[in-house]
């Protein structure tokens, strides 16, 4: 057996290391360089703009972007001040108990749940038993509970950024508990809770199992009047054109695929903007 | 007032707080609810031990052991494509890469996080499958191990960073000590820190799979969709989410195929709630390093 | 002799281990009360107890009771007895806003003033009494972060007199000062004693010694001589406060 030198086992080590990064980066980017080659010459005004015709083979998406768009809304408006909420409680109030601990197990839980049990779990619930019937507020609803421990321990890790001194500082002058977290604690924790909550609107914009069976339609020939309504959702709208509808044009596929990519991304690439941006005009 | 207003706003986050631990419950006992009430005209026992899953045809059969193989499969297939290159582009982002560049390593592993995974699974049809297809010559690249190559890729993201961190959180000292002694960095990686880093890892590792198991659209989109046993990594398959997503829009709401699906959800959210609690077991123990 | 605060058999714990052990001490009224002592000695857990700000870690607990002008401290409400018993702290902590806001922070929440041109006064004669005034009556918008140490800490003083208190509390408030900002603060200490009374915790025996009209010293817990200033210093009546303060230990 041969034995290497540890200098040179060293090296070999290091590119081996090397290859497995490289590895793990270059798919992402493959598929991003695909989408974007493939589904470029597919996106015009017209095709973000206008409803799908010939049964969803030529037209546009319009109708699934705005799907998409009210959806997420609804589901933001919903999980944003219930997971602030609870990061409070979690962050300035709970004590090192069992009940806190439970919690905690709960939302790591939460947060491990499939998507797809999320979907059953909205069908069973807000689809059926509160009649919600297949619409934006039932998938909202499910998508919220879906963000929710994403929120709070985004939101949490904010809250435990800002200085404990600060509270101390303002609860020494005689100011209360709230009002400190009110005027000291939540608007220094706001860029971080901001930032969190972009990153989750990315993230649960590219959501379909959940909304699989709780809001996501086939195809919806006008745009939603209410937040009853059923829609049709963009990555929905993906899986369906990718799978279900022979002699489907490649280019609307893929064009379809961009728009989805392009929106997640530009979100989240608006998240880590606000995050730089925010650490280097922190104010302590 | 002020007093008033701060017992008021106490009580208010609490509640929230508590909402977590009430949607794990609600989850868990709806789930249970439609679970049983299928369990009792069908034995658990014969649910997941059945490979037959002939949910709408007669004679009805409910049997998930080809659906659970199926998960297995792609996930073993998956953990083998993830777990070395994930902890080994761990070790390299946390320890050699030059400072500057580790942030923008990191980041661009997470990027594959922010691809929605209908995307991934259509990317997944359109070169992975015939890829597969052709190079091994099958009747169909729709398959356990075009599913394991895609699945792989998406639980990278949360191999890497988690593992990351755990080997960024062990002391310096440790490998101060072992240099002092004369080893190479890379001896002291290799022995040291991978070693006090394992916890965090095993705990990366668990997350991963537990990202895999519950991963919906890509699987249903790359794998084929065959109930039944696989003999080979090369077969079709079909896993439990996919079952759950493409079976529910044709079921009868309330019938024994709705309640069947719902059985599969328990059996799903029983296996990721013992997966994600030994992984929080592990991240723990890391803590207390 | 008037007594502001009344300590009786005080004792405190964190995680139930004693760090404050029976103790009993009078502050009188309008004067200055130092204590001094090595570290660990209990100081800080005493000053802290005064206004109740050692209630909030969860690992405290204490026996004992401290009247402020004869009322029982455990018995009245936290936020109402901490805008009595002003603190400054250790570190000088502005809080992230403009030096205006700094002092205007607390008096407004706690419904103090209202009206603009009360609100300005306030501002104005807070810093004027922490001597501040001429440094920052140009600057009042620009961040307190900004300042330096020995500014912000000024700024922390007004901003308790801002409150008007009866009583502050000082916990080793140069320890992060350079000495012509320490000269400033215990000047402006001098001054507050004629409308307020001082508890002042130092690790600095000279400062004690400049300032203070009693001194006490602890060690490991225990309240071991309390005196008036100048007898403590040139004639200890315990083996163990002259070895400290003639820097044998500590």
């Amino acid at each position: 057996m041969i034995r290497l030198s540890p200098k040179l086992s060293q090296k070999l080590s290091y590119i081996l290391l090397f290859m497995a990064t490289i590895l793990a980066i270059v798919p992402v980017l493959v598929i991003m360089f695909l989408i974007v080659k493939n589904g470029a010459s597919a996106i015009s005004w017209e095709f973000l703009t206008s409803m799908p015709k010939d049964g969803m083979r030529s037209g546009g998406i319009l109708p699934a972007i705005v799907g998409t768009f009210a959806i997420v809304m609804c589901a933001v408006v919903i999980t944003l001040p219930i997971g602030v909420c609870a990061a409070i409680y979690l962050n300035e109030y709970a004590k090192d108990n069992f009940l806190t601990r439970v919690i905690k197990l709960a939302i790591v839980n939460l947060a491990g749940i499939p998507s797809v049990v999320y979907g059953l779990f909205g069908l069973g619930i807000f689809v059926m038993f509160f009649k919600l019937g297949v619409s934006i507020i039932a998938g909202a609803l499910t998508l919220s509970i879906m963000e929710l421990p994403v929120i709070i321990t985004t939101s949490r890790n904010a809250l435990n950024s800002v200085p404990k001194s600060f509270r101390e500082a303002s609860l020494s002058l005689g100011v209360s508990r709230w009002q400190t977290i009110r005027h000291i604690v939540l608007p220094n924790a706001l860029p971080g809770i901001l930032t969190g909550t972009i990153l989750s609107i990315a993230r649960i914009s590219g959501e379909t199992a959940p909304i699989l069976f709780t809001a996501a339609a086939f195809y919806v020939p006008h745009l939603p009047k209410s937040i009853f309504d059923q829609v049709m959702a963009l990555p929905y709208h993906l899986y369906i054109i990718s799978t279900q509808i022979p002699n489907m044009p490649k280019n609307i596929i893929y064009g379809t695929a961009l728009v989805l990519m392009m929106m997640v991304l530009s979100i989240s690439f608006v998240a880590i903007f606000a995050r730089v941006y925010f650490r280097k005009h922190r104010k302590w | 007032m002020r007093e008033y207003l701060d017992y008021i706003i106490e009580t208010i986050v609490f509640i929230c707080g508590m909402l977590s631990i009430v949607f794990v419950v609600l989850i868990f006992s709806f789930l249970l609810k439609e679970g049983l009430s299928f369990f009792k005209d069908f034995s658990f026992v014969k649910f997941i031990t059945n490979q037959f899953w002939y949910p709408s045809s007669t004679p009805l059969s409910f049997g998930i052991l080809s659906l659970i193989c199926g998960s297995v499969l792609v996930t073993l297939g998956a953990c083998l494509i993830a777990v070395p290159i994930g902890v080994m582009s761990a070790l390299f982002i946390a320890e050699i890469a030059p400072k500057g560049v580790r942030d923008i390593l990191k980041s661009l592993v997470e990027l594959m996080t922010a691809i929605p995974s209908v995307v991934i699974g259509f990317v997944g049809m359109v070169t992975v499958v015939p890829l597969v297809k052709n190079i091994f010559n099958l009747p169909t690249g729709l398959s356990a191990f075009s599913g394991s190559i895609m699945l792989g890729f998406m639980a990278m993201p949360t191999i890497v960073t988690i593992s990351e961190d755990a080997i960024r959180s062990i002391p310096w000292q440790y490998k101060e000590g072992a240099l002092a002694l004369g080893a190479t960095k890379w001896q002291a990686l290799r022995r040291i820190i991978l070693k006090a880093a394992m916890p965090g890892i095993i705990a990366a590792i668990m997350l991963g799979i537990g990202r895999v198991i519950g991963e919906t659209m890509a699987v249903m989109m790359i794998t084929g969709n065959a109930a039944h046993v696989p003999h080979s990594i090369f077969d079709p398959i079909r896993t439990m989410t996919a079952t759950i997503a493409a079976e529910m829009g044709e079921t009868v709401r309330g019938g024994v195929h709705y309640k069947s699906l719902f059985a599969i959800g328990l059996v799903l959210f029983l296996i990721t709630f013992v997966v994600n609690f030994v992984a929080d077991l592990f991240l723990g123990k890391n803590k207390n390093l | 002799m008037v007594n502001k605060i009344e300590v009786k058999n005080l004792s405190c714990f964190y995680n139930k281990k004693c760090v404050l052990d029976s103790l009993s001490i009078n502050v009188v009224k309008n004067e200055i009360l130092s204590v001094i002592g090595p570290a660990n000695s209990g100081k800080t857990t005493f000053l802290r107890t005064l206004n109740r700000m050692s209630d909030l870690d969860v690992s405290f607990s204490r026996m004992g009771e401290v009247f402020l002008d004869g009322e029982n401290i455990f018995n009245v409400n936290m936020e109402s007895l901490r805008r009595r018993v002003g603190m400054l702290f250790a570190m000088p902590i502005p809080l992230p806003m403009s030096v205006y806001d700094n002092i205007v922070y607390a008096p407004k929440r706690l419904g103090l003033i209202n009206k603009k041109s009360d609100i300005d006064a306030l501002v104005e004669q807070s810093l004027k009494d922490a001597s501040l005034w001429n440094d920052v009556k140009d600057r009042l918008h620009t961040s307190a972060m900004k300042m330096s140490g020995g500014q912000q800490q000024r700024l922390c003083i007004a901003r308790i007199l801002a409150i008007n208190p009866e009583v502050i509390l000082f916990d080793e408030p140069c320890s992060g000062l350079d000495p012509v900002s320490t000269a400033k603060v215990e000047e402006s200490m001098l001054e507050l004693k004629q409308k307020y009374t001082i508890v002042l915790v130092t690790n600095n025996v000279k400062q004690a010694s400049r300032v203070s009209d009693r001194t006490a010293f602890f060690l490991m817990g225990k309240l071991i001589e309390v005196d008036k200033t100048g007898e403590l210093f040139v004639s200890p009546k315990e083996k163990q406060t002259e070895g400290y303060i003639t820097g044998r230990f500590g």
